[in-house]
């Protein structure tokens, strides 16, 4: 809410002018200033002029000459490049020698060969306002103070206005009385109200009001106003309104913003003699009804709409916008100013659901005081005869529906020290709570509170705390710090932060993606039909409706937008949760979503040496990626081949720990690659993170011999079908010496045999190999491998070496 | 390399250079040897010139090895001098040998030292380095801090029963933040059990409350959602951590200078605290914290971190609503607590210079590897 300075203070006599401390104030009192605004400054020498004549330029037609009455006799050539004014406008013209914000001197110059003596300004251009389509344009009444009269004197100017967040919570603080009473409770000053008075001379109303939904609406109060002029509000009217941000459209529209800045409760005015049947009734709307609002636009209602009917329907979406047919209009001489207190469920409700949020509606949703309508229709219709040309006010229609009191809190003092500190004795909470007007009675070390109504956020003792801290200032708080009983992560969470460490380590860039796909996305990577998927009702695209259940449509998605960016390599990894429409262990209500981790390595990968061949990344990549994990984890994790979706159908593997299918390793499909634009292969990986990081009991070290070691390859024919890691586990098996097998050449001719070459390393804890025994090793590994039907290819014995 | 030529064994016996036998003439047949020895191999450039002038001279067919095997029909009188004369010379060449051999090992490592220079401007070997996102290097760091403070650190799901990221959290049925335009909801379950991305990390300490006794003291990092499409200041996916201390004497000091603890910690040691009344449905009082800027401390106003404001609002906090204590079957009247929710991206924007928070969904890996780490 932007809050003049000027107009509060009307209110309030603040002891400081001090800019810093009345924002420092409002900040402290949790209304935090957003802006300051310092308006009217940073120029000098702009005066009232009157525009008497315009021509043409003769060279330019972006520009007019203007003849513009400075009140010193004479007319001032101007040129001038808006267009939103007519002869006779009344306007600030910055005159030569004249400074503007940023340090613009006016001097007299030509323009295309016309002299221009000073120029005619937008609000922007002076600091005071946003507007710079066009010229300020004044009101006539301005001039009445002379043409030629400094702007600044004319509407007070310098200015200040404080934009202030205030929370969702106080109603109260939404108009210029109420900020003042919260700077008064702060600074403890006095504060006042504006004259609530009014004499009524129009007898009693023609309109008939009722409440037919009580639970939408606790009270509608109004007046009728007969025989006003409609027309534009004084300057005051509108310069204040302007200041605090709002548009002035006609005295009757004016005053009711006016009074819904003062005193924060909005009201609407209605064209009585458009109000059909002299009855206005508040119900709900029914099926398939429908209002033209002020704004033209036809609205479709439901029965959770409010409205306000006549005799014709509906008339006004209650709180939110008023109806077309009932709009006040220039020719409007009779005018029903309403001012109701709503259900805020209900204005939220409704005005989010049309996408009319406003600040009445701000206010409502906010919950405003329904014992403030009498004065603020009081205030309201005052303002309105005064300045609507003498209009007539009948008495007041007062429909109370629900009526709301004042409330009571019970407040021990021991409850208030509990959670502040020792400062705040009975008798100062007390004092403190009283300059908020709260009622306040002391009944031994406990508070007896009555809350006025404008205060709705102050239901229990606990509020009345926060008031309490809140008055105490929040700096005036020592600073200690609880330390926690244990503090430390589980061993779940230690190997987790091992996990990235190692991918980090791998060259692997850590990746966040949504976890938002598209049908076709999960189709990608589902085994047969996509089932089990979890969708987001509203999402916000139609193509993220769903909740993704792999880590890689993300990951080809990086993969993609890296190479478009000119990447000659991607290596990522993503650590996240995936979503399945199955009970979640944990809490059976919520879906399964389990953390996983997927990796995606594509192009030029691993150590890189200027002047060698470079080595790009594939189903390799992705099975060493796979082996160095388990390795780091300490987790054997066993590599079958498959052909899962997605996958290159002969280069991909399904994963298992203990047993149990954790994951998938391979290369990307070559369709998929082409189809997300990545050239060339696609090492990936997923694979659940709970068993990588469960808790293990801790390594037990593996004696290290201090004998000599015998190494020895062996190649061997292999058959189809027969993996390598199940030939290097049954030759190694058929010898206790064997410290070390690593598979170091795979030969493929074609044909459906290969064979692979094995190293072996043979080492004893307690002696020196003798050559037999090492000799007796190879000859149990080959017979060994022939139980798989691999044949002896060929060997060559190192340990001579 | 030449360095490696055995000397004993190799080269062919040379022909002998002079003939040591007379003994009258072995005085100056080994001055002779000596001083044309000297010269040849001061004359020497490699290493095997050098192997073969030492057979030459000293192997077993060199005049010396000659002559000493002529000592035993030498009259006994001359055989001591003329044993020690040839022993003498004998010595001094295989000095001079030694000598020469040092000299040219070390020219011959200067040469190739000299060849196999590097630009150690360049880099010949790139090792791949990767990187934690920084999104994960703060929820780690923030996290350590507190677990320094005594806390552990929880989680939860983040597809969540609206109860627990609205209800036991004391949110009114009537809250905006409940509305479709800013939660997402998901189709799943029960209907009763309404069931939605979770808005915020509070659910975990609710969850976490009904299933652990106080004293509690926990962060709880993790991914929050919200109905937002992605600009400079929104994403529908972001980070908070989540803090609640629950005790039986918690106090709003204490959430001051946990959070000033913890300020100090994250962005300097010099690093102040202001906390100003804010509404959370869930805390009641509830603050704003504010951090003087790390970068001006508050004293410029040209500062291009705080705008000149001299504070970063960092992070809403407060003490625990007694509804809220109810909800998870907590005693109101026994416990007293604090919580706190921040956002990890705003906390890596501001002390690392990020005007945008679309380039934390971005992943792009120009991005990335500009934070290897701490």
């Amino acid at each position: 809410m932007r809050v003049p300075l000027s107009w509060l203070r009307e209110y309030i006599e603040l002891p400081t002018s001090d800019v810093g401390e009345i924002a420092h104030a409002f900040d402290m009192l949790g209304h935090g200033v957003e802006d300051v605004l310092h308006l009217g400054v940073g120029w000098t020498d702009v005066r009232i002029g009157r525009v008497e004549r315009i021509e043409a330029h003769p060279d330019a037609d972006q520009v007019r000459i203007t003849h513009v009455d400075l009140g010193d006799g004479a007319l001032h050539q101007i040129i001038c490049g808006a267009w939103n004014f007519d002869a006779g406008a009344v306007v600030p013209v910055a005159v030569p020698g004249a400074v503007l914000p940023g340090g613009l001197e006016i001097g007299e110059r030509k323009i295309r060969g016309v002299m221009s003596r000073g120029m005619i300004c937008s609000e922007r251009e002076l600091g005071i306002g946003d507007v710079h389509e066009g010229i300020m344009v004044l009101g006539d009444d301005v001039a009445a103070g002379g043409l030629g009269s400094p702007l600044a004197e004319v509407i007070d100017l310098p200015d200040v206005v404080f934009d202030l967040e205030v929370t969702n919570n106080r109603p109260d603080a939404m108009g210029m009385v109420g900020v003042a009473r919260e700077l008064a409770a702060w600074f403890e000053v006095p504060y006042r109200w504006p004259t609530i008075a009014l004499e009524a001379t129009g007898g009693p109303p023609t309109t008939q009001v009722l409440i037919s939904a009580p639970d939408g609406c606790n009270r509608f109060v109004a007046r009728e106003l007969r025989g006003l002029t409609v027309g534009p509000s004084p300057l005051w009217m509108r310069e204040r309104l302007r200041r605090a941000g709002v548009r002035a459209i006609s005295n009757v529209v004016d005053v009711t913003n006016y009074v819904m800045l003062e005193l924060g409760h909005p009201l609407h005015a209605f064209d009585v003699d458009q109000i059909a049947g002299n009855m206005l009734d508040v119900r709900w709307a029914e099926e398939g009804e429908a209002i033209v609002t002020l704004d033209g636009v036809t609205r479709s209602l439901t029965p959770r709409d409010l409205v306000i009917v006549d005799a014709d329907g509906p008339t006004s979406l209650a709180a939110v916008m008023g109806g077309a047919r009932s709009e006040v209009e220039p020719v409007t001489v009779n005018v029903l100013m309403e001012a109701a207190s709503w259900n805020p469920a209900t204005v939220m409700y409704t005005s989010r659901r049309h996408d009319l949020r406003s600040e009445a509606s701000a206010r409502f949703e906010r919950g405003v005081d329904p014992n403030l309508a009498p004065d603020a229709n009081t205030r309201a219709s005052a303002l309105l005869a005064e300045i609507g040309g003498g209009a007539e006010v009948s008495d007041l229609i007062d429909v109370v529906a629900n009526e709301v009191t004042p409330w009571d809190i019970t407040l021990p003092i021991r409850e208030v020290q509990r959670l502040l500190d020792d400062r705040f004795t009975v008798e100062a909470s007390a004092a403190a709570l009283r300059r908020l007007e709260l009622e306040v009675e002391v009944e031994g070390d406990t508070l007896r509170v009555v809350v006025p109504t404008f205060r709705p956020d102050l239901t229990r003792g606990a509020d009345l705390i926060e008031e309490l801290a809140r008055l105490a200032d929040y700096d005036s708080f020592a600073a200690t710090v609880p330390t926690g009983p244990v503090g430390g992560l589980t061993a779940e969470q230690r190997r987790t932060r091992h996990l990235q460490d190692v991918l980090r380590g791998l060259g692997l860039h850590q990746v966040i993606n949504l976890p938002f796909v598209s049908h076709g996305e999960l189709a990608a990577f589902a085994e047969g039909q996509v089932e089990g998927v979890v969708s987001v009702r509203n999402p916000l695209r139609d193509d993220q409706a769903k909740l993704r259940q792999s880590l890689l449509p993300g990951l080809v998605r990086n993969a993609r937008d890296n190479f478009n960016r000119g990447a000659d390599q991607v290596a990522v990894f993503e650590i996240g949760r995936t979503f399945h429409a199955r009970p979640w262990g944990e809490d059976p209500r919520v879906p399964d979503q389990p953390v996983r981790v997927g990796v995606l390595v594509a192009g030029r990968f691993g150590n890189e040496r200027i002047g060698r061949h470079r080595t790009d990344a594939d189903a390799a990549t992705a099975l060493g990626i796979v082996g160095a994990l388990g390795e780091a984890m300490g987790v054997v994790i066993e590599r079958r081949q498959a052909t899962p979706a997605g996958f290159h159908p002969t280069r991909a593997a399904q994963l298992t720990i203990d047993g149990r299918r954790v994951g998938i390793a391979g290369e990307l499909h070559p369709e998929m690659a082409a189809r997300f634009d990545i050239e060339g292969r696609a090492g990936v990986v997923e694979l659940e993170v709970a068993p990588l990081v469960a808790e293990r009991p801790p390594h037990q070290m593996t004696a290290i011999s201090g004998y000599p070691h015998s190494d020895y390859d062996l190649s061997f024919d292999l058959p189809a079908g027969v993996t390598a890691d199940r030939l290097v586990a049954v030759t190694s098996g058929a010898s206790d010496l064997v410290e070390e097998a690593r598979v170091f050449d795979e030969y493929r001719p074609a044909g459906p045999t290969r064979s692979l070459a094995i190293t072996y390393r043979l080492r004893a804890a307690d002696r020196t190999l003798a050559s037999d025994e090492i000799e007796a090793a190879r000859q149990a590994m080959i017979q060994a491998a022939g139980g798989l039907g691999a044949t002896l290819r060929g060997s060559a014995n190192k340990e001579d070496e | 390399m030449q360095e490696g030529i055995d000397v004993e064994q190799s080269a062919e016996p040379a022909e002998t250079t002079a003939n040591l036998a007379a003994p009258m003439d072995l005085r100056s047949s080994l001055a002779e040897l000596r001083a044309v020895t000297i010269e040849r191999l001061q004359d020497a450039t490699t290493l095997e010139e050098l192997a073969l002038i030492e057979t030459e001279v000293l192997g077993s067919e060199s005049p010396i090895a000659v002559a000493r095997r002529g000592l035993g029909s030498m009259p006994s009188e001359e055989r001591r001098d003329a044993g020690r004369a040839i022993n003498e010379v004998a010595k001094e060449l295989a000095n001079a040998v030694g000598d020469r051999r040092v000299a040219l090992r070390a020219a011959v490592q200067r040469e190739q030292i000299a060849a196999e220079a590097f630009d150690v401007t360049l880099d010949y070997e790139r090792l791949p380095l990767g990187s934690l996102h920084l999104v994960q290097q703060v929820i780690d760091e923030v996290s350590d801090i507190f677990v320094g403070l005594g806390y552990k650190v929880a989680e939860g799901p983040e597809a969540e029963l609206a109860w627990y990221n609205f209800d036991a959290l004391n949110t009114p049925p009537d809250h905006p933040g409940r509305l479709e335009s800013d939660t997402m909801y998901l189709d799943y379950g029960d209907a009763a059990d309404e069931m939605l991305m979770r808005a915020h990390t509070s659910p975990i300490q609710a969850r976490y409350m009904e299933t652990h006794d106080p004293p509690v003291y926990i962060v709880a990092p993790g991914r929050a959602y919200r109905n937002d499409t992605i600009d400079a200041t929104h994403l529908p996916v972001f980070h908070q951590i989540e803090g609640l201390a629950v005790d039986e004497n918690i106090t709003f000091s204490d959430l001051k200078g946990t959070l000033a603890e913890f300020a100090r910690q994250y962005f300097g040691p010099e690093t102040e605290v202001r906390m100003r009344p804010h509404y959370f449905p869930f805390t009641e009082p509830s603050a704003e914290l504010d951090v003087s800027c790390f970068s001006c401390g508050g004293g410029s106003s040209s500062c291009r971190v705080c705008k000149g404001v001299g504070w970063l609002e960092m992070l809403g906090c407060g003490m625990v609503d007694p509804n809220v204590f109810v909800a998870v079957g907590y005693d109101p009247d026994a416990v007293t607590g604090f919580a706190f929710g921040m956002g990890v991206e705003r906390l890596a924007m501001v002390r690392h210079g990020i005007d945008s928070m679309r380039i934390f969904v971005d992943n792009d890996v120009r991005f990335l590897a500009q934070y290897p780490g701490f």
